[in-house]
């Protein structure tokens, strides 16, 4: 008896954890969405370009936008893409995934801090995308403490 | 009832390869997920790329990079702008260049010693001409500091002030009050400080400004810089030095 109810809690844990691994999965994609968005803006000239809209020229035409030759968009859409497979991997069991899945969300909580940070004190300027990467980039940090709480 | 039997043996002798195939697809179907995402995001960036180079009007005759190949946009003449304009170089110039450009905007601010440079190199065969197009409100100070270069246009000395606005554009971009900036500019360049404090909210400026805006609206600009040559908007990754130049040469070129 004791057995069938343990196993049956396994059975709500291991499906609240794959909810959560889809749910991290739909946010990563649109983190990717986001950055290869600003990845082609940046490629095309599209996003230095000054428009109606304030913050983003200022933001993405500043020497932060360019880390080793690479706009930094593409960098976070290769986080994000990163994000989505060991989401997936971990959702079809693979154990080291989700540790790894955890370390790279707090990784990249810690650079939107700092880009935050750069945006506000040394650009005065914010980049609604940027932010809207940030906001993912947290909730994703969020969903990544829980699930290392209910390892 | 022998018929039935008969499936369930033949389902059972198959569970064992339904199993192992469900094993298999256990395995693989997290790569075939990751994979068809990389693909679409792949897609989706090739297509929004093309979508991006097209927005921005490409012109013709790929030789060297500079020009998108395989179209040539209408040339655009829009509304006139305010009158005179304000010009660099002979009207009789083959190569027409028209920049609208906003004071505060840092991409202006890197194409200013290009087009600087562009002028001294094509000397009498290039026109550069400035229209205004301040982006206000996404920057505060744009429409003060086209009104200073307005007002200093009035006496005759526009490209000082333009220069000066330019050049020191990161210095009076983070201050609050830019009024007494300009006016240390204004006295720079000599200028007649009682009319041009009387210009600078005069009708006159900012009709001009406003004359240049509609000229931009007209022709479709949406953001700054937004350069036309001969009437063909140049495409905003054009826009370093050596692929204008290869664009304004083909210019000279075809009117040969």
């Amino acid at each position: 008896m004791s057995s069938e109810s343990s196993t049956a809690t396994a059975d709500v844990t291991a499906k609240r954890r794959n909810l959560l691994f889809i749910v991290i999965g739909v946010l990563s994609l649109c983190g990717l969405a986001d950055a290869i968005y600003l990845t082609i803006e940046h490629i095309t000239g599209q996003s230095v370009r000054c428009t109606i809209v304030a913050g983003c020229s200022e933001v993405l035409s500043s020497s932060y936008a360019v880390v080793g030759g690479y706009p930094l968009a593409s960098i976070g859409a290769l986080a994000y893409f990163t994000v989505f497979s060991l989401a997936i991997l971990a959702m079809f069991g693979y154990r080291i995934a989700s540790q790894l899945l955890i370390l790279l969300v707090l990784a990249m909580c810690l650079v939107s801090l700092w880009l935050i940070y750069l945006q506000a004190f040394v650009i005065h300027a914010f980049c609604q995308f940027c932010l809207l990467s940030a906001i993912i980039t947290f909730t994703l940090t969020g969903l990544a403490l829980f699930l290392w709480k209910t390892r | 009832m022998a018929a039935i039997s008969s499936d369930r043996l033949r389902l059972l002798w198959l569970q064992p390869w339904f199993d192992e195939a469900s094993k298999h697809m256990k395995k693989i179907l997290p790569f075939i997920i990751i994979l068809l995402v990389l693909g679409v995001a792949l897609v989706s960036a090739w297509a929004l790329k093309k979508h991006s180079l097209s927005a921005v009007t490409p012109v013709a005759n790929n030789v060297t990079g500079a020009r998108p190949a395989d179209s040539n946009p209408p040339v655009v003449t829009g509304v006139p702008g305010s009158e005179p304009p304000h010009t660099l170089g002979p009207d009789a110039a083959p190569a027409k260049l028209e920049e609208f450009g906003d004071f505060e905007c840092p991409p202006c601010g890197i194409l200013h010693p290009i087009l600087v440079e562009m002028h001294k190199e094509f000397g009498d065969r290039l026109q550069i001409t400035f229209r205004e197009f301040p982006l206000a409100p996404a920057h505060q100070h744009a429409i003060a500091a086209a009104s200073a270069a307005e007002a200093a246009g009035l006496q005759g000395k526009f490209w000082e002030m333009h220069d000066l606005l330019y050049e020191n554009q990161k210095t009076w971009h983070e201050a609050f009050d830019v009024r007494p900036i300009f006016e240390g500019y204004a006295k720079q360049i000599g200028l007649d400080m009682n009319r041009y404090q009387n210009d600078l909210n005069g009708d006159q400026v900012a009709n001009r400004i406003l004359q240049d805006g509609k000229r931009g609206h007209s022709m479709g600009v949406k953001g700054t810089p937004t350069v036309f040559l001969n009437g063909r908007e140049v495409p905003f990754e054009s826009l370093p030095a050596d692929k204008l130049r290869v664009l304004i040469n083909l210019e000279l070129t075809n009117h040969r």
